[in-house]
């Protein structure tokens, strides 16, 4: 039941974000790369949620609880650092655009003019 | 290993040079002598080498590299890689040491001597391995080093850099055959080898050279084409030998060395090594025969039209490279031993008279037949050189070059296969070409007329000994047959054979006499002859062609490039759906497994669950709907939170916290950013959606239509993963139970700092890049003067940069004041603790480093980015980030040196005998806890670089409204 909700959640957010890809406005661009981040991110936790009723702590696992997946968390970890990084790059880019046109619009002239 | 080192030698010396402190310290003068006498030094390790392979054979030295594909990094020394080896080193020391007078400006000439030391690497790396891949390797970094040196001139020189590129472009080309064909061979061999395990690679060469039914396997054809093409392109073979006379815009020492003594001579050696288990197939030797032998002719043709010195070198080379390649393939391998001695002869006369070239040039400042005669009064010394050598080229007895001449004669009289009369002609034909050639180097350059007053500039003296010993061993070498060639080819040449200087009065020799007085002859004709040279077909015109062509490939691809975000993710999203669909991978995983669930029931954690993937969604459709970007940055925020609650429900503490960390940081981030960019800007685009003309329902419509469609496949797809997801992969057990051998009771932790440490590192690694990409595009406006983009975009950023008003305040007030020191304070308790008990439970490097960006992040806001760049010392993000790295680095490397391999777990208290007195406090300092404070100092570092790049407002410093100055003036 749980992994037809989280698919549903991460489906929704997915294509929430997709369509603030296609906004004009580049800040709801960011926004929907930020949002993208988030679904595939929340993807991993619903991958990595398997019955797991304690943290992954040692002590845990000596107490023959069962724990969640340690790896799958780690790799989250990694994921959410280097998101951030890339979208604060995204941020950077809308910023200097928004200096050197006074515009956030992707489909200002001096913004299309740019792939030529 | 002696052989590894040896390989390794010209690298760290490379590197070594490179360094600031030698590049800074150490003259012209002491570069050469140390490039040198390392050459000279390789030279004589080598020549100690021979009675070892003379009493025990080759000598076989293998380190592990891939040992479970069974690849080694192995490196063979035989006779052949000993005298190609000999000639590198050898001819290398002469050509390090005319460089350092060759060039005037001593960082032209560090740069060059860095970049020839590694191409001279690259190059005994090539004859010295003793794989086939290994040997690939180093075969495109000789590809690589020579693309660089023939561009050296590149950023004033057109020619230099279209010849350059048009060397790398046949070679590497030719490179992607030869690995395809090598990876083939090995496959075979291996299969005839081990016929009854799976695929398996044999490429070494002990093993390799033993299969001596490789050429009856099925595959033959396809693999000994596709080596034959990797070693026609390197070798400037007949039709790819267009690149070598536009690599020619080289500086000379690189043209003697890599154009003519060694890296085009790799595609000879692949061959002769080769040779033993291929030439049984008549595939093998006639192609080699054949393409040697039109390459021959075509090169000795043309090079006595060309109109420049170098030139000239060029297309005899090529024709000597040709004569070569068909005496390697001579049926029987009866032609290796004139092959070798080929080798030998043209290294040395041919290097000398590129050295001539390049000294004639410096001299004169011209190469041009046309404006060169009469030098030899002037240039007395380089007279002798170039009779010496260009006689050897022509093959007068009793040179060196005549011994090259008589054995290729030799040979080929005894070839009696298909049409050994045309064989025959050729070859005299193109020796007579060369002969001529060498006449011409000899009278227009050196005798004749003096074309003008010839204006000599002054050269150190010590620039002549180069081409002089070249020459004197063209001279000598022929008489010391006995004591030094002999035994050296005993070892390269399979069978027992005769070399003399002088055989006697017979065919051969008339022969020899004969070719000598046509050269004469033609040399006579030559203005005239030279006026009726021409060819229909270049292989340049194709490579044009060619080139052309992958232009308009590249410009209809561009088309598909629109720019448009709709299209790339129609594009994406639909190639993905169309791959998952036709594969039927989609139907294959969900097959048996009941998609959609049955009963509705919930735990309580689960409804908690729920209600934040709602509390998410809506957020979601919030920012998608609301007008002001603010809220909608409010919104993502709670995106995020909802994520990091969910995290805590599943058990994920680490990870919550640093969910949580980062997503506050994420819209403190957005809306520092909106607080630089004018209300009027932004507002424009705050526009209602679906709002305006037909067109843009229209547009909406799509846009709805393809994200509900994408949407609803990542859906499927991840409920079909979820669904078929392993219950746990067994390493989650391993890691869960090996934790405390590292001391850690956090798992998660002891993954992140440990078991993966490398990931984590590289991922630091990535975040520093993407920080400083950004600081180095927003930062301190350095883009302006950029010389990177266009000038279109230099132009308009100078249009605005004036008029820029800045709407943001600083939030300056005595309560947010003491309130962001109070915060900054905690924040780095915080920090530290993380740091120090990141073992035993949730928090850890990146939390720490987060943590403490944020802080930071609020004393900006409150006293504004250069007041806290001003006050604070310790606010300087490139260092931190620097520090961070470092000791990631250094703690990655310790465990080596202590032999527990990269990244090793290392107890630093137990070594140093304070694991008690550190244990006391519940702490263990180990490699994991080094990490942890590298991990944090590169995350801290970095995000304050983003901080800085984002909240530094280069106008307000130019208009000297900075926030420390509006600061001191209240005060």
């Amino acid at each position: 039941m749980m992994d037809f909700v989280f698919a549903l959640a991460i489906g929704i957010l997915f294509g929430i974000g997709v369509f603030q890809l296609m906004r004009r406005d580049l800040i709801k661009v960011a926004i929907g790369f930020a949002i993208l981040f988030a679904a595939v991110n929340l993807f991993f936790i619903a991958a990595g949620a398997f019955e797991g009723e304690f943290a992954p702590y040692a002590d845990n696992v000596a107490a023959g609880l069962t724990t969640s997946d340690p790896l799958i968390q780690a790799l989250i970890l990694t994921a959410i650092v280097v998101s951030f990084g890339s979208f604060s790059l995204v941020l950077g880019f809308i910023y200097i655009i928004s200096r050197r046109y006074e515009t956030v619009d992707s489909e200002d002239k001096h913004v299309t003019a740019l792939k030529n | 290993m002696e052989l590894a080192i040896l390989t390794a030698a010209p690298f760290l010396l490379a590197l070594f040079l490179a360094l600031p402190i030698a590049r800074n310290n150490f003259t012209q003068s002491a570069q050469t002598w140390l490039s040198s006498l390392l050459m000279a030094g390789l030279f004589l390790w080598l020549l100690s080498a021979f009675p070892r392979l003379q009493a025990a054979g080759p000598i076989l030295q293998a380190l592990d590299w891939l040992p479970a594909l069974g690849i080694s990094l192995s490196f063979y020394l035989d006779g052949l890689s000993l005298l190609f080896a000999l000639i590198i080193t050898g001819v290398g020391a002469l050509i390090f040491f005319y460089c350092g007078f060759y060039f005037e400006k001593a960082h032209e000439h560090n740069r060059f001597v860095i970049w020839l030391l590694a191409f001279s690497g690259a190059m005994l790396a090539v004859v010295l391995a003793g794989n086939l891949l290994l040997m690939f390797v180093a075969w495109e970094l000789t590809s690589i080093t020579s693309f660089v040196l023939i561009g050296f001139k590149g950023k004033k020189d057109k020619e230099a850099r279209e010849g350059a590129f048009k060397a790398l472009f046949v070679t590497s080309a030719g490179a992607l055959a030869l690995i395809i064909g090598i990876v083939m061979l090995s496959a075979a061999a291996g299969s005839l080898l081990y016929p009854d395990t799976g695929l398996r690679l044999v490429a070494d060469f002990a093993e390799l050279l033993e299969v001596t039914a490789l050429h009856q396997h099925e595959w033959f054809v396809l693999f000994a084409l596709l080596i034959l093409l990797g070693g026609f392109t390197k070798s400037a073979q007949f039709p790819f030998h267009f690149w070598l006379p536009g690599a020619m815009a080289a500086p000379t020492p690189a043209s003697a060395y890599l154009h003519s003594a060694t890296m085009v001579k790799a595609g000879l050696y692949l061959f002769a090594r080769l040779s033993p288990v291929m030439h049984q197939n008549g595939l093998w030797t006639s192609m080699l025969l054949t393409v040697g032998l039109i390459t021959m002719l075509i090169g000795a043709y043309f090079a006595v039209k060309q109109r420049d010195l170098k030139g000239m070198l060029a297309y005899s080379t090529i024709s000597k490279l040709g004569a070569i390649v068909a005496m390697i393939g001579l049926p029987g391998q009866n032609g290796l031993k004139a092959a070798f001695v080929g080798i030998i002869a043209h290294a040395l006369y041919k290097s000398a008279l590129f050295l001539v070239a390049g000294t004639v040039d410096h001299a004169t400042g011209t190469r041009l037949f046309s404006k060169l005669g009469g030098l030899s009064k002037q240039l007395p010394a380089l007279f002798v050189v170039t009779v010496i050598s260009a006689l050897s080229m022509a093959g007068l007895p009793f040179l060196m070059g005549f011994v090259a001449k008589e054995t290729l004669l030799e040979a080929m009289w005894k070839y009696s296969g298909e049409r050994a009369g045309l064989v025959m002609l050729v070859v005299t034909a193109s020796s007579a070409f060369t002969a001529m050639a060498a006449y011409m180097l000899i009278y227009d350059v050196f005798l004749g007329k003096a074309k003008r007053e010839n204006h000599i500039h002054q050269m150190p003296r010590l620039i002549l000994l180069s081409p002089l010993l070249l020459a004197l061993a063209s001279l000598c070498l022929g008489f010391l047959l006995e004591p030094l060639v002999i035994p050296l080819l005993q070892l390269a040449v399979p069978k027992t054979f005769k070399l003399q200087l002088f055989p006697g009065f017979n065919e051969v020799f008339i022969l020899s006499l004969v070719i000598l007085l046509l050269g004469l002859l033609l040399f006579l004709l030559r203005r005239w002859l030279i006026a009726q040279i021409a060819f229909p077909l270049s292989g340049d015109g194709v490579y044009h062609e060619f080139r052309l062509a992958i232009d308009w490939v590249g410009d209809q691809v561009l088309r598909v490039q629109s720019g448009r975000i709709r299209w790339y993710l129609a594009i994406l999203f639909g190639a993905v759906a169309i791959l998952l669909i036709a594969s039927g991978a989609l139907f294959d995983v969900s097959a048996g497994h009941q998609l959609f669930p049955s009963n509705f029931s919930l735990s309580p954690a689960d409804v908690a669950k729920v209600f934040m993937l709602a509390l998410s969604i809506v957020a979601g459709l919030f920012t998608v709907w609301v007008r002001v970007h603010i809220q909608a940055a409010i919104a993502f925020g709670v995106i995020g939170y909802a994520i990091g609650v969910i995290m805590l429900i599943e058990h994920a503490p680490d990870v919550a916290l640093v969910q949580m960390l980062v997503e506050t940081m994420v819209t403190v981030l957005i809306i520092l950013m909106l607080g630089h960019i004018p209300r009027s800007v932004r507002d424009k685009m705050s526009v209602r959606l679906g709002g305006g003309g037909r067109q843009d329902k229209f547009k909406l419509s799509i846009d709805l239509a393809l994200s509900a469609a994408i949407g609803i496949s990542v859906f499927l797809f991840s409920l079909i993963a979820l669904q078929n997801r392993p219950e746990r992969a067994s390493i989650a057990s391993w890691h869960l139970n090996n934790a405390q051998q590292v001391n850690a009771n956090d798992v998660v932790g002891a993954i992140v700092a440990d078991f993966r440490g490398t990931d984590t590192l590289m991922e630091i690694a990535v975040f520093t890049a993407a920080a400083l990409g950004l600081l180095s595009l927003l930062g301190k406006q350095r883009y302006i003067d950029s010389p990177f983009l266009p000038a279109a975009l230099t132009a308009a950023t100078a249009d605005t940069g004036g008029k820029w008003e800045r709407d943001a305040e600083p939030l300056s007030t005595p309560f947010t004041r003491s309130a962001a020191y109070i915060v900054l304070a905690f924040a780095s308790l915080i920090s530290i603790a993380q740091i120090l008990y990141g073992g035993n439970g949730p928090g850890d490097g990146f939390a720490a480093g987060v943590t403490l960006g944020l802080a930071v992040t609020l004393l900006i806001v409150v006293f504004g980015y250069n007041q806290v760049r001003e006050r604070h010392k310790w606010f300087r993000p490139e260092e931190i980030v620097r520090l961070g790295l470092g000791i990631g680095i250094v703690n990655a490397l310790m465990p080596v040196m202590m032999g527990r391999g990269f990244m090793g777990y290392v107890q630093y208290d137990k070594a140093l005998g304070i694991y008690d007195l550190v244990g006391s406090f519940g702490l263990h300092f180990n490699s994991s806890l080094v990490f942890e404070i590298a991990i944090a100092l590169t995350v801290m570092g970095g995000l304050w670089m983003i901080i800085e790049a984002i909240a530094y407002d280069p106008a307000a410093i130019e208009n000297g409204d900075s926030p420390a100055k509006e600061e001191s003036a209240l005060l």
